[in-house]
C-alpha cells in the first residue's frame, strides 16, 4: 500500500486521525487491502500528505488496537490477519451507521414518516 | 554532567509567558495573556488582523518589552537571553529587513557562523527549488523572496524552537505545502517546538498539535485540534425554542427569522447540552474555520 492511498480533508470536521482509520476499515472490508499487506510508515503518510506524524501514530494505534492492524517485526505495521467469523454482520452494519444517522436526520428535516422511507429502502435494497 | 543538564533543559518550556499586557498609544493589544508551549508540541496561533498575534510573538522572543508580565525562552527571561539560548532558536516575521545589504549566498554564509548545526546541503538546495537567486542583494528581492530567504534560514539552522509568523503568505500553495512537510516532520522526528500563527486555518489543521485562539488580545480557547473538533459544535434552535437555549455558550448569534445559533461544548460525559434534543433543534459538526468564524464575529 502507497500513502497516496489515503486522502486527508484537514478542513472537514471530522479529526484527521479518525478520516484514516475509517479509509483503513473500509479498505479492508472491502478487500482493497488483505492481510499481510504492509502500511506505509509513518513518516511516509505523514510527509505525503504534510501533516503531523503524531497523528498519523494515533491512527495507526487506534487501528491497532482495534484489531485492523499488526505490528509485524522488522515489517512495521500489516494488515492483521482478519477472524472472518467474528467480522459479519454486526461488525458492517456498524460500519454503516453514520450514513444511517445522516439518513434519518434528513428524513426528519423533511417531515417524512418511516413508512414510506423504509418501503423505498427495501425497494432498493431488494433490486 | 552534559547529558544530565541536557535531561533537565527539556522538561522546561521551550516558551512560556504570563500576564501579559501590552498596549500602543493608549489602544489595548494584550489584556492579560498566560501561554506556554511544551517540548514537540506545535502550537498555531490563531486571530484576525489586529488580534495581538504578531506582538504576542514578539513579547515571547523578547523583542519587545511588555508594559506587564514575563515572559521566558528555555527558562531564560525573554528580554536578556543568552548566547546559547538564542543558537537553539530561529524566528521568521512577517516581512524579514535584517541584512538586505548581503545576497541570499552571503546571509547564510555570514548566518551559518553562529549555529552549530547549519545545514548548508539543505539551505543550497530549497534556494533552487524556492526559485531564489542566491547572488543577488536581498534588499532588491520582492517581500514574498524575502520571507522565502528567511524561511530557509531558519529551518537550515536546525533549531530546536521555530517561530514562524504568517510564513504562508509569501508562498503558493506548493512551497507552502512543502513547508508544512518540514515542520511536521522536524516536529514528529527532532521534537522540535513550532509555535505559528496564520489565518489560513487548513494549514494549521494539517500540522498543528494545538490551537490558540486568539481575540482583541486575550485567549479565547486553546485546545488539541483533534479534540476541539470533537468538543466543539453549532446548536441551531428555532426562534420558538430559543429561551431553552443553554446559558453557557462560547457565541450566540439571534437570525433575522428569531433562531439562534450557538457554539456548544460536550460535558464531561461527552454530551450536548439538553437543548440539543429538543424537537426541531440541530447540532451540526464543524471545522475549525467555521468554529473560528463564529467565535470570532
Amino acid at each position: 500500500m502507497d500513502a497516496s492511498l489515503l486522502t486527508v480533508q484537514p478542513t472537514a470536521p471530522e479529526p484527521i486521525y479518525r478520516q484514516i482509520v475509517e479509509q483503513l476499515r473500509r479498505l479492508i472490508a472491502g478487500g482493497q487491502l488483505v492481510a499481510g499487506d504492509p502500511l506505509p510508515s509513518v513518516r511516509d503518510v505523514a510527509g505525503f500528505h504534510a501533516i503531523n506524524p503524531m497523528t498519523v501514530s494515533r491512527a495507526y494505534g487506534i487501528a491497532e488496537s482495534e484489531g485492523l492492524l499488526e505490528r509485524q517485526r522488522g515489517k512495521g505495521m500489516v494488515v492483521a490477519v482478519t477472524r472472518k467469523a467474528t467480522q459479519t454482520e454486526s461488525h458492517r452494519l456498524a460500519l454503516l451507521e453514520p450514513q444511517l444517522q445522516a439518513l434519518v436526520r434528513h428524513t426528519r428535516e423533511l417531515e417524512l414518516p418511516a413508512e414510506p422511507v423504509l418501503r423505498r429502502l427495501t425497494k432498493l435494497l431488494g433490486e | 554532567m552534559n547529558a544530565v543538564l541536557r535531561e533537565t533543559e527539556s522538561t522546561v518550556a521551550p516558551l512560556a509567558v504570563s500576564g501579559l499586557v501590552h498596549c500602543y498609544e493608549g489602544s489595548n493589544v494584550l489584556t492579560g495573556v498566560d501561554l506556554a508551549l511544551e517540548p514537540g508540541s506545535v502550537l498555531g496561533l490563531i486571530g484576525r488582523n489586529g488580534a495581538g498575534k504578531s506582538t504576542l510573538i514578539r513579547i515571547m522572543l523578547g523583542l519587545l518589552q511588555p508594559l506587564a508580565g514575563e515572559a521566558f525562552v528555555f527558562g531564560e527571561p525573554a528580554l536578556k537571553l543568552s548566547d546559547a539560548a538564542k543558537a537553539r532558536i530561529a524566528y521568521v516575521p512577517q516581512q524579514p529587513e535584517a541584512l538586505a545589504w548581503l545576497t541570499a549566498q552571503q546571509m547564510f554564509d555570514f548566518i551559518g557562523r553562529f549555529y552549530p548545526r547549519w545545514d548548508v546541503a539543505f539551505a543550497k538546495r530549497m534556494l533552487e527549488r524556492w526559485q531564489i537567486p542566491p547572488n543577488k542583494l536581498l534588499a532588491k528581492l520582492s517581500p514574498g523572496e524575502r520571507q522565502r530567504v528567511d524561511l530557509i534560514r531558519a529551518l537550515a539552522s536546525q533549531p530546536e524552537l521555530l517561530v514562524l509568523d504568517e510564513p504562508a503568505a509569501a508562498l503558493d500553495p506548493v512551497a507552502r505545502r512543502e513547508l508544512l512537510r518540514e515542520v511536521a516532520l522536524r516536529a514528529g522526528e527532532s521534537g522540535t517546538t513550532v509555535l505559528f500563527s496564520t489565518h489560513i486555518v487548513s494549514d494549521l489543521e494539517r500540522v498543528a498539535s494545538e490551537i490558540a485562539f486568539m481575540h482583541q488580545g486575550k485567549l479565547l480557547m486553546r485546545c488539541s485540534v483533534d479534540e476541539t473538533k470533537e468538543r466543539y459544535a453549532r446548536l441551531w434552535l428555532p426562534g420558538k425554542m430559543s429561551a431553552a437555549a443553554p446559558m453557557n455558550s462560547l457565541s450566540r448569534r439571534r437570525h433575522d427569522d428569531g433562531s439562534l445559533s450557538l457554539v456548544v461544548e460536550r460535558d464531561a460525559h461527552g454530551q450536548w447540552p439538553e437543548a440539543a434534543n429538543l424537537p426541531g433543534a440541530r447540532v451540526d459538526a464543524l471545522g475549525l474555520e467555521d468554529l473560528f468564524v463564529e467565535i470570532a464575529e
